[in-house]
């Protein structure tokens, strides 16, 4: 993370150039479609479609590289942990039962591997595109956007001043943590107990949130001195109108939402097993 | 005649949930295109008034107001405060709260954006006024990649882009080394030349405001308008120390020298004066003054020799800094930000791990100690007490520190009694600490750490935010401590500071040492004072102007009759 608190990454690619609003559509609308299905081939599909996307942003792979690993020891472990729990699962879903791995208590059979292989394909495919929204959407920009598609300039605006005063709040939070520690009350092995590190924890927040509240009367103060909220519309400096690819883009992700919905209703009904 | 900007009329202003006005009876006319410097100690009802000029007062702080106020012809309480700010435009003291943009455009932007103004017009006027305060460079760039002069530049430029008639600026040098604070006086005297605006000053800081050219002085003392004139006429008048405030040390030195002030033009800047045998004068006195035994070298307390530190291989932070404290000194770490003296610090208490070097504490090498065991020989002392202080009540403040090392009950009662007692706080020893002003805190931050009994304390920034009186009283009580054996690390930016209360000076500019010697010694020195981003000491640069034998020696000779003079009080 840099030290502006956002995760943006400067670059050209489709992405890039879409406006945030109309990513947050798209982002919900693959989101729903993930959760609607059970079905590995639409995961493929999609995992192919939004590693294409991934690829094509050009987001260097160190910057990603923790937000990656995490979703993948995640499904990993939520995998195994599946497997190990019930090694049967997949017979309520199928019907039938293939015994395949002996594990002493229980044997896992063919259909719950094929589940869990299905499930972590559903939740791997969120991960390109969650990476793409983070990644290449710039928070300021993003408030603009929030805004016209209807969310009132005052919440837009709180995403933005968040993101300016997060890190100068943790900056504080580790000064005043630094300061305790050398008084005895830090947070380290010899600070003692996890119950008195916890209590030494929660000390520190006492002077940290005082200060964050000092803080927003000043910025309050700043905010209203220069004209914030005083009239019903305001605009934005950085982003830029709609324009016709994000209108296509918006619309090509709402008509999608409902070919999966009218292929849920009507075609991939459950659980795909092909054997 | 013109008609005046501002105008107060036996004003007078009550805050909703206090007894006492703040504001007594205040008469002041301000015109166009004047350049004003309000200036008072704390509680002088300065703020109070600059809450006045720009809306805060009466539409965020309510309370009674009594007689008549009007701003370009208007009555503000009749006007919003959006209104208002067409007319007066505020630069707060807090940079960083008042930079509410994620980047320099979007701050400078601010205010046209919540005017409503369409984008293409919005970005071709903010890159005007980045142009005009010299920022536009910087268009891209994040508030953390700024310095705080910088982000006050941004601020400035944000106001400018309103086209407001009057610039309010409110401590502008609260939170500047001395050198961003000498640029932001030059650009705001800039911005008055080119733009012909009304600029009003409020700041307690005299020395650093009069760099530049001021039209008149207002002297506020507790909430009413103690003189109003001429810089000139001030200083000479001898009345600034009464309100609290510090007059130019080249203005004492001449009082201590015995030089009449009376009818003297041009003290507002050192400067030659032009009083025939003045150089003999000051000669003399200095030659006389500045003798004095030698401080006997102290005992090495903490002594830190080479010590290397970086947070990426190749790119170290410090380079083979060293550093000498005695037993009971004061010593000054001066340096500009980001010249290392946090980093510096840390690598002291611990929170660091140095790459080489060694750190000795009364003999033995601290290598090895843990940050806790640091911790009870040498204390650390933050900047803001709020940021220390976790406990409701003042005895627990104190007696924290002991109980998380098992002290017995009773045992720490004891202690927490006398430290209270040294501290001056032992009448208050059953408030909440909510109930003590913000110097008593201070000292409260300070007691809470002297209960563990270090030998050392490491004090950052030790009087920012107090003004002359406060700062004193704060200064006088380590100087008390220090009395007592305790030795202590100022690490500081402001040079009087260093000046009047510590022996010795380390100077520390891009993570290297750049001098240690005596602090009258280093603040003559312009080749030391420029790259550390401090300011030669403006006696040295008087007496330079007046053609003194030697500057340094008149340095020394205040020093000394600044002591002489606290102990004569006393």
């Amino acid at each position: 993370m840099n030290r502006t608190g956002s995760l943006y990454v400067t670059g050209n690619s489709l992405f890039h150039r879409l406006d945030g609003a109309v990513k947050l559509v798209l982002f919900m609308a693959w989101t729903v479609m993930t959760y609607m299905f059970l079905d590995l081939r639409v995961f493929v599909l999609m995992l192919v479609v939004g590693i294409a996307l991934l690829v094509t942003a050009g987001i260097p792979f160190k910057k990603m590289a923790f937000l990656f690993w995490l979703m993948i020891i995640f499904t990993v472990l939520n995998g195994i942990f599946i497997l190990l729990i019930t090694p049967t699962f997949g017979t309520r879903l199928t019907g039938t039962d293939t015994p395949l791995i002996q594990l002493g208590y229980n044997t896992i059979n063919a259909e719950t591997l094929f589940y869990v292989l299905t499930l972590s394909a559903k939740y791997l495919t969120l991960l390109p595109i969650t990476i793409l929204c983070i990644f290449t959407t710039q928070p300021s920009a993003f408030a603009g956007s929030l805004n016209r598609i209807g969310v009132p300039y005052k919440i837009a605006y709180a995403v933005s001043i968040a993101l300016r005063y997060i890190p100068d709040l943790t900056e504080e939070f580790r000064s005043t943590l630094n300061s305790m520690q050398a008084r005895g009350m830090g947070i380290t092995k010899e600070d003692g107990s996890i119950a008195q590190r916890l209590r030494n924890l929660a000390a520190v927040v006492v002077p940290v949130l005082q200060s964050a509240l000092h803080r927003i009367d000043s910025v309050t103060n700043a905010m209203e001195l220069r004209g914030f909220g005083t009239q019903k519309k305001r605009t934005w400096y950085s982003g830029k109108e709609m324009e016709g690819l994000d209108w296509t883009l918006a619309v090509l992700g709402v008509l999608l939402l409902a070919v999966g919905i009218w292929l849920k209703v009507q075609v991939l009904k459950g659980f795909w097993y092909p054997f | 005649m013109m008609q005046p900007i501002i105008s107060f009329q036996q004003y007078s202003f009550k805050y909703k949930n206090q007894s006492e006005p703040t504001l007594k009876d205040i008469t002041l006319d301000i015109y166009p295109g004047e350049k004003i410097w309000i200036a008072g100690p704390s509680g002088s009802g300065k703020s109070t008034l600059a809450h006045c000029i720009n809306g805060l007062i009466p539409f965020t702080y309510g309370g009674d107001i009594r007689g008549r106020l009007s701003i370009a012809g208007r009555n503000p309480a009749e006007l919003s405060i959006f209104e208002l700010s067409r007319t007066v435009g505020t630069i707060l003291q807090d940079q960083d709260s008042q930079f509410v943009g994620l980047s320099v455009a979007e701050d400078v932007a601010f205010v046209m954006e919540n005017k409503a103004m369409p984008r293409e017009q919005m970005k071709r006027e903010t890159s005007a006024s980045l142009e005009r305060v010299g920022m536009l460079d910087y268009i891209d760039h994040s508030p953390y990649e700024l310095s705080g002069g910088q982000k006050q530049s941004v601020s400035l430029a944000g106001v400018l882009s309103t086209d407001a008639e009057v610039l309010l600026f409110d401590e502008p040098l609260a939170n500047l080394d001395p050198a961003g604070g000498r640029k932001a006086m030059q650009l705001i005297d800039d911005i008055h030349r080119q733009g012909g605006k009304t600029v009003i000053i409020i700041e307690h800081r005299v020395e650093d405001v009069l760099q530049q050219p001021i039209d008149r002085i207002v002297l506020m003392k507790d909430g009413g308008i103690e003189a109003v004139g001429t810089p000139d006429e001030i200083l000479a008048s001898g009345l600034l120390r009464g309100c609290g405030l510090r007059p130019p040390l080249y203005v004492d030195a001449l009082r201590y020298a015995g030089v009449s002030l009376d009818g003297v033009q041009g003290l507002s800047r050192p400067q030659p004066l032009g009083i025939p045998g003045l150089g003999e004068r000051l000669d003399g006195w200095s030659e006389q003054a500045a003798a004095g035994a030698p401080s006997q070298p102290a005992e090495p307390l903490l002594d830190v020799r080479g010590l290397t530190f970086g947070y990426e291989p190749g790119q170290p932070v410090l380079k083979d800094v060293s550093l000498l404290v005695g037993a009971g000194e004061i010593v000054a770490l001066l340096g500009n930000n980001g010249a290392g003296k946090s980093t510096l610090s840390q690598l002291i208490t611990g929170i660091l791990k140095p790459q080489s070097g060694s750190m000795r504490y009364a003999g033995q090498d601290m290598a090895s100690w843990s940050i806790r065991r640091r911790g009870e020989a040498i204390g650390y002392v933050m900047q803001n007490p709020n940021r220390m202080i976790t406990q409701h009540m003042i005895a627990d403040e104190v007696g924290l520190g002991l109980k998380v090392r098992g002290v017995p009950a009773a045992e720490i009662k004891e202690r927490v009694a006398g430290v209270l007692q040294t501290c001056g706080l032992y009448p208050f020893r059953n408030w909440p600490v909510s109930a003590l002003s913000y110097g008593q805190k201070k000292r409260l931050s300070i007691a809470a750490i002297l209960v563990l009994a270090p030998k050392l304390m490491i004090l950052d920034e030790p009087t920012a935010g107090q003004d002359y009186r406060h700062y004193q009283e704060f200064m006088d009580f380590i100087e008390q401590l220090a009395g007592q054996g305790i030795a202590f690390l100022l690490i500081t930016h402001d040079m009087y500071l260093a000046l009047e209360y510590a022996r010795r000076a380390v100077v520390l500019s891009g993570g290297e040492v750049l001098a240690a010697d005596t602090v009258a010694s280093v603040l003559s020195r312009p080749e030391v004072t420029e790259p550390a981003h401090l300011k030669e000491t403006s006696l040295s640069l008087f007496a330079k102007a007046n053609d003194l034998a030697s500057p340094e020696r008149f340095v020394q000779a205040f020093i000394n009759a600044e002591k002489k003079g606290k102990k004569g009080h006393e």
